[in-house]
């Protein structure tokens, strides 16, 4: 039997420059903090962000909690130079889908860590995947840095890129569930999904809404998930309970 | 522009036939397994009309169980084939070759193996089958692999895998030790098959390489529970619209009716039947469609009907040559 014992059920997103938002964090209490340099944060507001993350991460770190970094693609060399600190145990990497930019980021975490004294190979990759391309490669992807310790279903770039938005249940999320999970259980990575319906998706998710899609990815297979609005935390961590 | 004749398209459809895709190249509807140690393992197996037996042994770490399984193996598989059922031997890959010595005997139609996760799991068991068979008298190719699905990577590599060996036969999917694998809660709670995607490119991965797929649908594949005959039937029947063309029969309550249902009907078969005839005479007064009971009848379905009617006709015989092992 597969082992489904984890701590890391909750990755709450977290606007990186949003001092009040990180502020609830400790009251939240997710599994895993997830600082965003991505969609979260505003473009005029990245630098900023960017600057102020190693005093977020020590202040988080201090508190016990698990702290990643979702790094936005098109920016990523600066957001890991930014983001791989003491204190951090790793990086978010959507729309991850080739395997070299996955070997290029695991390199440039290595030389960073180096460069700052953080114990060499500690910081985890974890890989979003959120296109046609990253999914059909993804074992090849999930392979290609010995990092990566996690692999997720992405979710708003997901149903954009693979199509029109749906207004109802987007029925190809299934499909693409199954074969994230079955690279993650065939490479022994904590698998990352939660079966999304429109009446769960962030802004207008219940507690409800939210335990169910979790409960039902964790009878899928899957152990954890991302929770876009820290309401959903609670309803994570419930629906993820063994 | 088309040029294709009535005779053209007649000759196209023959090779069609001919290649006998996508029906199953072995009708294999229904497999029960059993052990070895069974006492009662011939009686079992003869009752059962199984259309193929899975023999399983236990390695006693205590005893040298190759030279046991060698002493027991031949009389086990006379037993096992005695009502005219194909006889395997299911072997863990990571084992294999040292099982294969052990199991590989005259009478047995091939091999289950499991634990596979890649296609030099295949590649392995049919390099030694290569050998066994020589040695011991077998004809050369002659042996099946087929391969128990239980891993992530025997999902993932799947067509790697079918292609691996001329040998290969079926994918038999082991929902239970499969979702165990992937983390899966082994309770059929899911409103939907969690495994729905995993079926279907199991059983499209097979067809395309001329083999089948046996499974039973969800949740009865799961659970494998000894229920009423009509759920079994109608599990039957999803799993057939699925695409299995048969399934290993968690209890023989279940053989007789994947028996009847992993195949076309007497009822199908008399329309498929109906259809041939009205359809070759409507050829003959120059049509290419003729109506029967409202439904349009043109090549695809012709050639559907003749597929179907040669399906149930080697059904037909293949029961007929169980019945004859009865006598």
């Amino acid at each position: 039997m597969t082992d489904n014992t984890n701590n890391r059920r909750s990755w709450m997103i977290v606007s990186a420059h949003d001092a009040a938002a990180l502020a609830r964090c400790a009251d939240i209490k997710p599994d895993v903090v997830v600082l965003d340099l991505e969609y979260t944060v505003p473009p005029k507001a990245k630098a900023a962000a960017r600057e102020g993350l190693t005093a977020v991460i020590q202040k988080l770190a201090d508190s016990q909690v698990e702290v990643f970094v979702r790094i936005d693609r098109d920016t990523r060399w600066a957001d890991v130079r930014a983001a791989v600190t003491r204190g951090i145990r790793g990086i978010v990497f959507p729309g991850a889908d080739s395997t070299d930019e996955v070997a290029e980021v695991g390199e440039l975490i290595t030389a960073i860590e180096r460069e700052r004294g953080v114990e060499p190979g500690a910081t985890e990759l974890v890989l979003m995947l959120e296109s046609a391309r990253g999914f059909w490669n993804a074992d090849a992807i999930a392979k290609a840095s010995p990092r990566v310790t996690a692999l997720g279903v992405g979710r708003i770039d997901l149903t954009m890129r693979l199509g029109p938005v749906p207004q109802n249940e987007f029925r190809l999320y299934r499909f693409l569930m199954t074969r994230a999970l079955l690279v993650a259980r065939m490479l022994g990575k904590q698998p990352l999904g939660a079966l999304w319906r429109p009446d769960s998706r962030g802004g207008v998710a219940s507690k409800e809404s939210t335990a169910k899609a979790a409960r039902e990815a964790r009878l899928m297979g899957f152990t954890g998930c991302v929770c876009a609005a820290p309401e959903q935390v609670a309803a994570v961590n419930e629906g993820f309970a063994q | 522009m088309n040029t294709m004749t009535m005779q053209d398209k007649s000759a196209t459809q023959d090779q069609v036939l001919a290649a006998d895709k996508p029906m199953p190249k072995t009708i294999r509807r229904s497999v029960l397994a059993l052990s070895i140690d069974d006492a009662q393992l011939g009686d079992k197996a003869y009752a059962s009309f199984a259309d193929a037996i899975i023999l399983d042994f236990v390695k006693e770490a205590d005893r040298d169980w190759q030279t046991d399984l060698k002493t027991r193996m031949p009389a086990a598989i006379y037993a096992a084939g005695r009502g005219g059922a194909e006889v395997f031997v299911r072997v863990a890959s990571g084992s294999a070759a040292a099982e294969l010595d052990a199991v590989v005997f005259g009478g047995i139609a091939g091999i289950v193996l499991t634990g596979v996760t890649a296609a030099t799991d295949i590649t392995v068991a049919a390099h030694c089958l290569d050998t066994l068979e020589v040695s011991r008298g077998m004809a050369r190719g002659s042996l099946e692999i087929d391969v128990e699905v239980d891993t992530a990577g025997g999902v993932w590599h799947a067509l790697d895998i079918a292609r691996a060996s001329k040998r290969f036969g079926a994918f038999y999917i082991n929902e239970l030790v499969l979702c165990r694998s992937l983390g899966m809660q082994t309770t059929a709670t899911l409103a939907f098959d969690p495994l729905e995607y995993i079926k279907s490119q199991l059983i499209t991965v097979a067809v395309s390489v001329g083999g089948q797929a046996l499974g039973m649908s969800y949740p009865l594949s799961l659970t494998g529970a000894n229920v009423d005959e009509d759920t079994v039937k109608k599990a039957v029947r999803i799993a057939r619209d699925t695409g299995f063309k048969g399934a290993v029969c968690a209890h023989a309550s279940w053989i007789k009716h994947c028996n009847a249902g992993f195949c076309p009907s007497p009822e199908e078969a008399a329309y498929y039947v109906k259809v041939i005839e009205v359809f070759a005479e409507g050829l003959k007064r120059g049509m290419a469609s003729v109506p029967i009971d409202g439904n349009m009848i043109d090549v695809p379905v012709d050639l559907r009907a003749k597929l179907y009617l040669k399906w149930a006709n080697r059904v037909k015989a293949r029961d007929e040559a169980k019945a004859a092992a009865h006598r």
